[in-house]
């Protein structure tokens, strides 16, 4: 089952053996960050789901 | 840049009717302490305690421990940016009292399983004074002041830290300045360019770059870190080793616990190891970056670039010692910043702390990052004990830790003060068996 | 100190492989290279007693064998228990590994036995036993049982051996914290100009990365995938219903959204001890972006959110633990026809 793994410290991702590593955009604001209006906010979310999704849909490591 | 510490040893503290350092004996006016102290208009009520090595008296939960410290007149503010007004620190002279140290303690908020709220609220560090804890520890030989203040209760939790950090570094230069005007018995100065000596000229140049802070689990407004700033965004910068010992750098608000205190930023053990290195020819100090561990993916990046850039470029290192902020995530920023030194031919040596709670070496496997080769593991004692002594006295924040603390039956390191170090102080070291 | 050696039947003196089924006997005193041992020791150690055993008898009946140096051990009052050593012998070096193992948990007497690296015994027993590094070459013998003698006096002492490197046992693949001369800053220093004069330099932590596991295949079409969420940011109901702690987790929770177009923070809490919690309590979204795929989900984008999300907390977790919670993770998520993972960290 492939997983995406959405992370701000992909070093930690890559050395536990993740292979499609995603990258957030920090450790306490993920997927998300609270300096953003609501829309934008939710536009960068989405952002990173789709690498995400694209991630799942690509063969072999990934980083994206 | 010459900095000159005016050492006076201290073996007692007496309250007196007079603050005074005599000798070796520092008595102080107990009521005159209270009163500078309670001219912060946050603070309801503040006890003062004064134990010894040897004492059977337990103390916690710690927030901070400082040196007793104070500039000569004339020679700068003290703490500039957090108690003095700015003005760069690392010159001219500092009284220190050697020997004694201020001890805070957090009264607020205790609990949660880690012995501290979720969010940064009380830290569950003790302080020991009697017994093999206590042995084991670099402050269960000092005399302590023990300031223990109360905030009034409608005081916001990150202005009760703002206001146990003001009592600290006020309670620290209080008594410091009784040593104003007397005659050290010994002094120390910590110049880069002193004695120019042959050897150096072809010794390696080294540099250390230190984690003042991390900001993992948020970091307030109000938070004094260096110079008082708060290193919200902050990039990598120089700060002068003597800087760094003089009072610009004091422990961020959250988890005295684990590890970190400004006891050990003054007496900073890498800066003073290198000072040691530097004066006897077989390094040049190329002098320091003062850097933290980021929330924030590009952030991490970005300071691990630019700490690298200024090793390598501005301070043209041949080697870096790195360390760390306390908890797991700044370990990336630290293997981060190593692993671009590297690239650029800087040789690097990083400090992490073992907190593996199955005591197995896969455990302590989980950062590693190739080239990064030449790592010294501190334990933060997750799996060394003591039986607790029987204690006659508590000095606590409130009645309920006043009773978990005198039925302790066990102390297990990490949560001793003084054990563990992320600066680089501790002896305990996790071995590979 | 008093000694119990443990040795088959070769090194016993009662012949080859051809009396590899002579059951265990117990002899006074020190036989064959127990004898050297005896030198090697410190002049108050004695080799009190010594069991012989062939390697097929002591194969096929090690709870008896066991049971015999058990009763030896504690019979002498020996403060130390030492078997062979093995080199490449297997049936020898499992036995040895296996009396070194009960004597230390059943009695709390020390001991200590040496294989070669091919031995089966190292890999069965090396967490639980020091097991000296013998080599292969039996003409190394008085060198072996020299190194055997140093750590076994230690360990009899009741001192902690320094370094697997030092002492010349195998690591047993364990943390232990110790108190040593030097501080870590001093020890930084020491390895950084060490490092910088091209000397050698032993790191602290075993520098070792993880294998990669094989990257699984990707989704063929997303359009008719289900997708789940896993987080390890602690993100749980109000109430915490499975209790699931700041740090040190041992459990996780699968928590229903069938329903939920969105998360409503209002219902949601965070239980994680090691990073700034109010951001995801102001808006779970930031760690668990069920807003997004509801909306990718209705466009079609992916076939479907799987109706319940996955949670633990990441924080200061033995790494065997992390690995139990991902298995019974992956096999709920498997059982319950899940195409693809979403995993958000923290």
């Amino acid at each position: 089952m492939p997983v995406a793994h959405v992370t701000a410290i992909p070093s930690v991702a890559k050395s536990v053996g993740s292979t499609r590593i995603v990258l957030g955009e920090g450790i306490v604001n993920l997927l998300g960050n609270a300096d953003l209006v609501a829309d934008e906010e939710r536009k960068l979310r989405r952002e990173i789901v789709m690498r995400a999704l694209e991630a799942l849909t690509t063969a072999g490591v990934v980083t994206s | 840049m010459a900095l000159s510490l005016a050492f006076h040893p201290v073996n007692r503290i007496l309250s007196s009717d007079k603050t005074n350092l005599e000798g070796e004996v520092l008595t102080v006016n107990i009521n005159e302490l209270r009163d500078h102290l309670l001219e912060d208009h946050r603070l309801e009520s503040v006890d003062l305690e004064i134990v010894y090595p040897g004492d059977r008296c337990r103390v916690g939960y710690v927030f901070d421990v400082l040196e007793p410290r104070a500039k000569a007149p004339g020679d700068g503010p003290d703490f500039p940016g957090i108690l003095g007004p700015l003005a760069p620190a690392g010159r001219g002279t500092t009284h220190v009292l050697r020997g004694a140290a201020v001890t805070v303690v957090d009264g607020g908020q205790p609990g949660g399983e880690l012995g501290y709220a979720s969010r940064r609220g009380g830290v569950s560090k003790v302080l020991e004074m009697s017994g093999p804890a206590a042995e084991a520890s670099a402050y269960g030989g000092l005399a302590h002041l023990v300031v223990v203040p109360h905030a009034f209760p409608e005081v916001t939790r990150h202005a009760v830290l703002n206001s146990l950090r003001l009592a600290s570094v006020k309670a620290a230069v209080y008594l410091a300045r009784a040593a104003a005007g007397k005659t050290p018995s010994y002094t120390e100065v910590f110049d880069l360019d002193s004695s120019a000596l042959e050897q150096r000229a072809t010794a390696p140049r080294v540099s250390y770059i230190g984690q003042v802070h991390g900001h993992q689990h948020g970091t307030e407004t109000d938070e004094h870190i260096l110079y008082g700033g708060n290193t919200v965004g902050m990039m990598p910068v120089l700060l002068h080793p003597n800087e760094w010992l003089d009072g610009a750098v004091v422990i961020s608000y959250s988890w005295g616990a684990r590890g970190l205190e400004t006891y050990f930023h003054q007496n900073h053990p890498i800066i003073l190891d290198l000072y040691r290195l530097h004066d006897a020819g077989e390094i040049v100090l190329a002098g320091a970056v003062a850097t933290v561990s980021s929330d924030r993916r590009d952030e991490i990046d970005r300071n691990s670039m630019m700490a690298a850039n200024i090793a390598k470029w501005d301070l043209k290192a041949d080697g870096v010692v790195l360390t760390k902020y306390v908890g797991g995530a700044p370990h990336t920023d630290m293997f981060e910043t190593a692993r671009v030194c590297e690239e650029l031919g800087i040789k690097t040596v990083a400090l992490v702390s073992d907190t593996a709670l199955d005591r197995r070496w896969e455990s302590a496997t989980l950062m590693n990052i190739p080239g990064v080769d030449a790592v010294v593991n501190h334990s933060e004692g997750v799996d060394v004990s003591w039986p607790a002594n029987q204690v006659e006295r508590v000095v606590a924040g409130n009645p309920e830790v006043v009773s978990k603390l005198a039925q302790l039956r066990e102390l297990v390191a990490v949560n001793v003060c003084g054990v563990a170090n992320n600066q680089g102080a501790s002896r305990l070291r996790s071995m590979l068996v | 100190m008093r000694v119990v050696h443990y040795i088959n039947q070769f090194f016993g003196g009662l012949g080859g492989e051809e009396h590899a089924n002579i059951p265990q006997e117990v002899r006074a005193g020190a036989v064959g290279p127990g004898r050297l041992l005896t030198q090697l020791l410190p002049d108050t150690a004695e080799v009190v007693a010594t069991v012989i055993c062939g390697d097929n008898y002591a194969a096929e009946h090690l709870g008896q064998v066991t049971a015999t140096v058990l009763a030896q051990v504690t019979d002498a009052h020996a403060d130390l228990l030492v078997a062979g050593p093995c080199f490449q012998a297997g049936r020898y070096g499992i036995a040895a590994g296996a009396v070194c193992a009960a004597v230390h948990q059943q009695l709390g007497v020390p001991s200590v036995t040496a294989m070669s690296r091919e031995n089966p015994g190292v890999d069965l027993y090396r967490e639980q036993v020091y097991i000296v590094d013998s080599g292969d070459d039996v003409g190394q013998m008085r060198d072996v049982l020299a190194r055997m003698a140093l750590l076994g006096t230690k360990l009899a002492n009741g001192e902690d051996p320094s370094s697997p490197a030092e002492m010349g046992y195998f690591p047993k693949g364990l943390l232990r914290s110790q108190f040593v001369d030097k501080t870590a800053a001093e020890r930084l220093t020491d390895m950084l100009l060490a490092k910088l004069r091209g000397q050698p330099y032993e790191p602290e932590v075993p520098i070792e990365i993880a294998e990669p596991a094989a990257p699984p295949l990707p989704v063929a079409d997303l359009s008719k995938a289900t997708v789940a969420l896993v987080t390890d940011g602690g993100l749980v109901p109000k109430g915490n219903p499975d209790a699931i702690p700041l740090a040190f987790a041992k459990v996780w929770g699968a928590y229903n959204i069938a329903d939920k177009e969105a998360l409503n923070a209002e219902e949601y809490d965070v239980s994680h001890g090691g990073y700034d919690n109010r951001p995801v309590r102001t808006d779970p979204h930031r760690l668990l972006p069920v807003d997004v795929l509801r909306g990718l989900e209705r466009d079609g984008v992916i076939g479907g959110l799987h109706p319940e999300f996955l949670s633990t907390t990441g924080n200061l977790n033995p790494i065997n633990n992390s690995r139990r919670m991902g298995r019974e993770m992956a096999q709920r998520l498997l059982n319950a026809g899940v195409d693809a993972v979403i995993l958000t960290s923290t």
